[in-house]
């Protein structure tokens, strides 16, 4: 439906680095796989890397430009009429600006739309805060039928996408940006929605991580158990439907909680979790994430670090909690 | 047996005048809405349900259906009052309308048979409706897509994102139906914003255009039925219309944008409309 530029040999290759290349290399399988998946993007073919997949699937690819709520609108028309649509395009762009089209079209009319939303978080560090995404999983996850999904790498980000062929109703992808996904997941491992993974024991303190802070979680928890200090890390990639029994457990068995996520404090994975043990299992707590603030201009990891969103941050949050434990009990 | 010309818009004129009716009935049933703007499009939406699209009632999700998109979904009740004369819901529901946990509240919601989209938030059925189109393309299938906008809905700037793509796509099985009432909720539109000169912007974006009076049935079968009007274009038709036509103290006022309907003021609306 569109003209197709050259593909240049990189976008050919198995190895991509980021979770939002990861996206459009799933997407070649997915149209393999479901003849009704079409493509649409927000003037991002490189961004999500689906050159590969418009130059094989030419027919069932369409390039809305730089019209977001226009995708997102198109996007629901076209999940009427039984096809299954991918919407490519910028986190900040699908979800603040586009965020009514999301709500009543996707969300309200339970239409079967995926939404690939890369460069969350502050993953394009230097471009600085109309280009970051802090807010996207408050908004994304407060709409009913939605379901929000945040993979830690490009593994995960590829078998999550594939997963979304079995989902029956509106799915929220979070990517990143520039900054490459440090591989944290086991590839063979199944991709379980709404199942945490947890990649480190711990009896002392559990943090739950998703995204980009997953990794750093285990190295902070790598880092502690060095000093004797158990710390669970558990992989929420999935923030909708939450996974209940995961929280509970590591709040009964360890008694404090440490969240970590590249997203304001306000709504996201730390809230979700705090709105639970708030009613099943009040539990000590810490959030790792970004405060009421915008963000700073800056490379990737020099912002995350600034606010805390690093293994220093999640040790720091971790003795944190532990501290306030052995002051309640 | 084929139906003459003068028969088809009798009947049809026959249907836009209990379509009325039933407007007003279900806006006495709940207390108030929005009279002026469900009045005005009564005849075109007449003309969509009981001539032009092709649609099964009893079949309301059968996938080769036309498809009709209310973008301006404040104007429910009259497509509710369509719906249930077409058959596709029950008669009774437009005694419930705003009643709680009725199907039909003051905006169209999908899980009501024959609704095609939840709409109401103004700007979002144009994209709908494209969607639609390029998903008949896409799936090789005939029908075509059609989706009523209100003149002062198009405010909205996700409307000129869509008109744009959708030529850009040269959908010709999209129609895009501007019931050109000229007030929306504070007064006149051309006061409030203006959109005027509004057929040469549709033409600017790549639509083929046409005007009509959208309360002469006669113009509005001819143009339905000339639809689409370009191979390689999506369709525009400025349908020029009277907010509140047909209740005189309801005609061509902001004042019944919206307004509370009593026993009162539902006879005094019916004896004016006339017999069905």
């Amino acid at each position: 439906m569109t003209t197709v530029t050259p593909v240049a040999p990189e976008w050919r290759t198995k190895s991509a680095k980021q979770t939002r290349l990861a996206f459009g290399q799933a997407l070649l399988e997915i149209a393999a796989r479901e003849l009704r998946a079409v493509v649409l993007s927000a003037d991002t073919q490189d961004l999500l890397g689906i050159r590969p997949y418009i130059e094989r699937y030419g027919d069932r690819f369409i390039e809305l430009g730089i019209a977001e709520q226009n995708a997102i609108g198109v996007a629901s028309g076209l999940a009427t009429t039984g096809l299954r649509p991918y919407v490519c395009g910028y986190a900040p762009f699908l979800t603040a600006r586009s965020m009514e089209q999301v709500r009543n079209d996707i969300a309200y009319a339970n239409q079967r739309v995926v939404i690939g939303a890369a460069a969350s978080g502050v993953s394009l560090g230097v471009a600085g805060g109309t280009h970051h995404a802090l807010e996207d999983l408050a908004l994304m996850r407060s709409f009913p039928n939605m379901t929000v999904i945040v993979p830690a790498d490009v593994d995960e980000a590829y078998r999550a996408t594939l997963a979304t062929l079995d989902i029956d109703g509106p799915v929220y992808m979070r990517l990143g940006g520039r900054a490459e996904e440090p591989p944290v997941t086991d590839p063979e491992a199944p991709f379980h929605l709404g199942r945490a993974v947890q990649l480190r024991s711990g009896k002392d303190v559990a943090v739950i991580a998703c995204g980009a802070l997953v990794e750093m979680a285990v190295r902070a928890s790598d880092a502690l158990k060095r000093e004797g200090i158990g710390v669970r890390v558990l992989n929420m990639h999935t923030i909708k439907p939450l996974d209940r029994n995961a929280i509970l457990a590591a709040a009964v068995e360890t008694g404090a909680i440490v969240t970590a996520e590249e997203h304001h404090l306000v709504g996201g994975l730390g809230g979700a979790v705090a709105e639970l043990l708030a009613v099943e299992h009040p539990t000590r707590m810490r959030m790792v994430g970004m405060p009421d603030t915008f963000a700073t201009v800056g490379p990737t990891n020099a912002v995350r670090a600034k606010y805390g969103m690093s293994a220093e941050g999640i040790v720091e949050a971790c003795r944190a909690v532990l501290e306030s434990k052995s002051i309640r009990s | 047996m084929h139906e003459t010309r003068e028969a088809l818009l009798k009947r049809l004129e026959g249907q836009a005048r209990q379509i009325r009716r039933n407007i007003w009935r279900a806006l006495r049933a709940g207390g108030s809405g929005h009279a002026g703007g469900s009045s005005s499009a009564a005849d075109i939406l007449a003309a969509l349900y009981f001539h032009r699209l092709c649609v099964r009632p009893k079949e309301p999700d059968w996938p080769e259906r036309d498809r009709f998109v209310l973008s301006k979904g404040h104007a429910n009740a009259a497509l509710g009052a369509a719906l249930a004369q077409a058959g596709f819901i029950e008669d009774s529901v437009l005694d419930r309308f705003y009643g709680f946990d009725s199907p039909f509240g003051m905006h169209p919601d999908i899980k009501v048979a024959g609704v095609e989209m939840c709409t109401g938030a103004l700007g979002h059925g144009l994209a709908v409706a494209m969607g639609m189109a390029l998903g008949a393309r896409i799936q090789k299938q005939a029908f075509h897509s059609f989706v009523m906008l209100g003149d002062g809905e198009l405010h909205e700037g996700s409307n000129w994102e869509a008109a744009m793509a959708a030529s850009h796509y040269r959908l010709s099985n999209l129609t895009a139906i501007v019931d050109r009432n000229k007030i929306s909720q504070s007064g006149p539109v051309a006061d409030i914003i203006g959109i005027e000169p509004l057929g040469d912007k549709w033409r600017a974006f790549g639509w083929e255009v046409r005007e009509i009076d959208g309360h002469n049935m006669s113009e509005i079968v001819d143009a339905l039925d000339a639809v689409p009007l370009h191979p390689d274009r999506p369709t525009a038709l400025i349908a020029h219309t009277i907010k509140g036509k047909g209740v005189s103290f309801a005609e061509n006022t902001y004042l019944w944008h919206s307004n509370n309907v009593n026993d009162e003021i539902y006879a005094r609306a019916l004896a004016e409309l006339g017999e069905p």
